[in-house]
């Protein structure tokens, strides 16, 4: 049997967890390919026009994997993965959403309710509803479950050492150790949602051009979920949406932290939860004196446009610190 | 203590609860372009319409002296639910001083909810507040029926905007008059009769159409941002009826009781094989209520949703469905601070003359 994943999305968080899960349960998994300018514009079509870019990215890959002929694609409804929290509504209405608005998805779409209390979505309880589908007892999925917590978990280790997801992805599936960025001079904060930063065709590859400019760069998924979550803790009223706390949590640690140098926000045009955290941060960054960019990527993005940007980004930082140093002196 | 409250729909409503707790109201003015301006002015650029509508109408709330705002929070996963906070924050940052009391779901901050009752109720016994909520519970009702009938005869009258005007003075008459249940009775009763005086044209059952206007609750509410939709199906010769009414918001998220959720709950469960949870907001109500007025044999649904509106999209991407199966025309209309009348008047005309075309073909 084959199961699609589509390369969209939670894929950058999860994927070692799903793929292992269904290939010990003799399921051949098939990924979407890379994002391309075809693959979005097929998105594009078959979504409603003002939904955030992510979104139809998603359908594209979606569309992609129902025409190679896959029998099911797996698109879990994520529900929560903290206790009081949620998605943000697109993802927790993303099955009905395509399975009631992508040509031929009716009936080929697996979506297990995920519903947790953490980041580890392994429960076995949570994918018992599969084993008809796929013909497994609940022994198996159990089993298959097992095996996959333990690379999902070797995954996030890695990340957590400072490795990006498109590294500890690599180093778990074929066991390449990642290579020691040089020394740095700088260190930015990157805030942003893993299917943004890391779909190379949306974020245009920020993270790499980052490193190739000297740049260490830190993301929310690379520090402990602990730390993070203690972060939030003088909010009274927490985001609803569990990445969006995350990502805020990342960007507070940035503003304190005195070796984080500056802080870009990378959000996908028409993100909603992404405009309350920009402007919670807007805020805030000016009372810690710290240089923050917004970066808005959308499919019509250019990429000199975000060169340009960052480039200066980075060269201000530069003198800013140059010159700190020198009047230390 | 000035009180004040945010701008959505029938507002005597509100005002007369915080009036009957004894505070000096500040009713803030019907939102205009400038309460727009403002609000765009000072809210994230993608942050949605309502929040930035109510942002404006706090500010020009507290240009007029109030000093609180009372308002309902919400435990997600809408971003309504989070208004407060930015509303608080960006305030703060603008110099602003104001105290907003942010009511929640009880559960999440118990302690807090108790301070919060103790702060509005301020100082007046326990049975003053339990009379207030009766008063303003029967008016909320008694308005909502009077709503609904206006709504039916808007197509109908002979000179045009006589219900409009009747509906304004009603509104004024619930201000001035009422202060216990009784009032409320008789100025239902005296409203009622305002209305028979209205002249109607005849019109055969059959050559009747009925609209019904779903979506987000602030857009389908408030009328002064939503073009004044009911006004503009009503004089395009439709009856309307809305998804969301005060009274029935009441019902279902404070008031106690199995019974009165009784129709929220049919009408989530007829949206049930679309949207299977409840995703936020009202989403899933959206296409409970697109599915019902089908079956109740309405002529087509206006589907009204704030720019980007994040629950609503969902439904949107799933409405052609439901209109296929259901064989129901939807009309979606996305609103913000770009939409243009000239347009959406267009494209509104467009919907009923396709609706009544439709209609004579089929009788004919």
């Amino acid at each position: 049997m084959k199961v699609g994943i589509p390369r969209a999305l939670l894929f950058y968080y999860y994927y070692p967890l799903w793929k292992t899960f269904f290939e010990e349960l003799g399921c051949e998994v098939v990924t979407s390919g890379n994002t391309t300018k075809e693959l979005i514009d097929k998105g594009i079509k078959a979504s409603v026009p003002e939904i955030c870019v992510p979104i139809k990215i998603l359908n594209g890959h979606v569309l992609e994997l129902l025409d190679s002929g896959v029998d099911y694609v797996f698109i879990p409804r994520m529900m929560s993965i903290r206790k009081g929290e949620f998605f943000c509504p697109k993802f927790m209405g993303l099955p009905d959403m395509v399975r009631h608005s992508l040509p031929g998805a009716q009936g080929k779409v697996l979506y297990p309710k995920i519903s947790s209390l953490s980041d580890d979505i392994s429960d076995d309880a949570l994918y018992l509803e599969l084993g008809e589908a796929l013909g497994v007892s609940h022994k198996q999925i159990k089993e298959a479950l097992k095996e996959g917590r333990e690379v999902w978990k070797k995954f996030r280790n890695k990340s957590k050492e400072g490795h990006t997801i498109a590294e500890a992805m690599d180093y778990v599936m074929t066991g390449k150790e990642p290579e020691k960025q040089e020394d740095c001079t700088i260190t930015i904060g990157l805030m942003g949602y893993v299917y943004d930063v890391y779909d190379e065709f949306v974020s245009m590859g920020i993270v790499d051009k980052l490193k190739d400019m000297g740049v260490r760069v830190l993301t929310f998924e690379m520090m402990d979920e602990e730390m993070l979550d203690r972060e939030l803790d003088f909010m009274k009223k927490r985001l609803f949406w569990t990445f969006s706390n995350k990502l805020l949590a990342a960007g507070y640690k940035f503003l304190k932290d005195k070796n984080i140098d500056g802080v870009i926000h990378v959000t996908a045009f028409g993100c909603g939860p992404d405009s309350l955290i920009g402007k919670l941060m807007e805020i805030d960054s000016i009372e810690y004196g710290k240089p923050f960019m917004t970066i808005r990527v959308d499919e019509h993005t250019g990429e000199n446009h975000l060169l340009t940007r960052i480039e200066a980004f980075v060269d201000m930082i530069q003198r800013k610190k140059v010159k700190s140093l020198k009047e230390a002196e | 203590m000035k009180v004040a409250f945010p701008y959505m729909g029938t507002t005597v409503i509100y005002k007369k609860l915080l009036e009957l707790l004894g505070h000096e109201v500040i009713e803030p003015p019907e939102p205009t372009q400038r309460t727009i301006d403002l609000g765009v002015k000072y809210s994230p650029e993608f942050a949605c319409f309502p929040l930035k509508v109510v942002l404006g109408s706090y500010i020009e709330a507290v240009e007029m002296g109030a000093e609180t705002i009372v308002t309902s929070g919400g435990h997600g996963p809408c971003r309504a639910g989070f208004y407060g906070e930015t509303h608080k924050k960006i305030l703060k940052n603008l110099g602003y001083d104001v105290d907003i009391i942010v009511f929640d779901a009880y559960k999440r901050d118990k302690m807090g909810t108790i301070k919060r009752v103790l702060k509005v109720k301020n100082g007046k016994s326990w049975i003053t507040v339990w009379k207030a909520i009766n008063v303003v519970y029967a008016m909320a009702k008694a308005l909502d029926r009077i709503e609904k009938r206006i709504e039916k005869m808007r197509a109908y009258e002979v000179h045009k905007g006589e219900c409009t005007k009747a509906w304004k003075t009603i509104k004024e008459w619930f201000d001035h008059d009422v202060k216990t249940i009784k009032d409320v009775e008789m100025t239902e009763m005296k409203s009622h009769k305002l209305l028979d005086e209205i002249k109607l044209v005849e019109v055969p059952e059959e050559e009747k159409i009925r609209i019904g206007i779903v979506g987000e609750i602030y857009v389908v509410m408030e009328q002064s941002i939503n073009l004044r939709i009911e006004e503009t199906l009503g004089n395009l010769g439709a009856e309307v009826e809305r998804s969301q009414y005060l009274s029935e918001w009441i019902d279902y998220n404070i008031m106690p009781g199995a019974a009165r959720k009784e129709h929220e709950l049919y009408i989530l469960k007829k949206g049930e094989k679309y949207i299977e949870e409840i995703i936020g907001g009202h989403a899933k109500q959206t296409v409970g209520h697109i599915v019902d007025y089908a079956e109740r044999g309405f002529d087509g649904v206006i589907h009204l949703m704030p720019f980007a509106c994040l629950p609503e999209l969902v439904s949107q991407s799933i409405i052609p469905t439901i209109g296929k199966e259901h064989n129901i025309p939807v009309l979606t209309l996305s609103i913000d601070e770009q939409t243009g009348t000239a347009n959406t008047l267009t494209r509104l005309e467009a919907f009923i003359d396709l609706i009544r075309n439709n209609k004579r073909t089929k009788t004919a």
